[in-house]
């Protein structure tokens, strides 16, 4: 099992109903590959650092992904991001192993034995049954 | 102990990520990266900021996300 976090910024020239919708799009793609979306924060409208495509404003929304292991439709999602020039930008990052290795290291002073212990080699989804 | 003369008075630098048991830089924490791009926008270097080799590394990765989606700047001039 893997987690994903997306997060992308659309022009904020979109109206907040359209990002609704293409939100929705996109998250009808997702699930359809099979995964599932765990939860979704619109950030709403946000300064940006720097102005992209002289635009000084975007719209942020974010959206944390949970695969079931195996394929996910993340690779054709990022494809029609590309392609839709309402999207300023987009970044896909994978969250389990960073999040697990933080997680593995903070409860560990404290309760020793319950921490998974047995770690082999592998990217298959080893499931500790540990929430994050 | 016998050293002589000048003795350096250096402000023993800690890890603030160690410090504070950070273990997941989150490059959406605008507020933490911020403290480490100082006016021009550059990556504080460990040198300055004390940070160890590890956390430095994560923070980075963290740092150029947020650029990426101009969340920080690159530069600022």
């Amino acid at each position: 099992m893997r987690t994903y976090e997306l997060i992308f910024v659309v022009d904020p020239r979109v109206s907040d109903e359209d990002v609704v919708t293409m939100t929705q799009e996109y998250k009808q793609m997702i699930a359809h590959g099979g995964s599932e979306i765990t939860s979704e924060e619109n950030w709403g409208r946000r300064k940006l650092a720097y102005p992209i495509e002289k635009l000084t404003e975007g719209k942020y929304v974010l959206l944390n992904i949970q695969s079931q292991g195996g394929k996910t439709s993340l690779p054709e999602v990022e494809h029609r991001m590309r392609q839709n020039d309402k999207i300023l930008r987009y970044l896909t990052v994978r969250t389990d192993e960073d999040l697990k290795r933080a997680a593995r290291r903070k409860p560990s002073p404290s309760a020793g034995s319950p921490s998974a212990s047995s770690e082999p080699a592998g990217d298959e989804d080893l499931d500790t049954g540990e929430e994050i | 102990m016998a050293r002589p003369r000048k003795v350096f008075f250096r402000r023993r630098k800690v890890c603030k990520f160690c410090a504070d048991k950070i273990d997941y830089i989150d490059y959406k924490d605008v507020k933490l990266l911020q403290q480490f791009i100082p006016e021009r926008s550059k990556i504080l270097p460990r040198r300055i900021s004390g940070t160890c080799a590890r956390h430095q590394r994560f923070l980075q990765q963290a740092i150029k996300r947020a650029r990426h989606l101009a969340l920080i700047p690159f530069t600022t001039d």
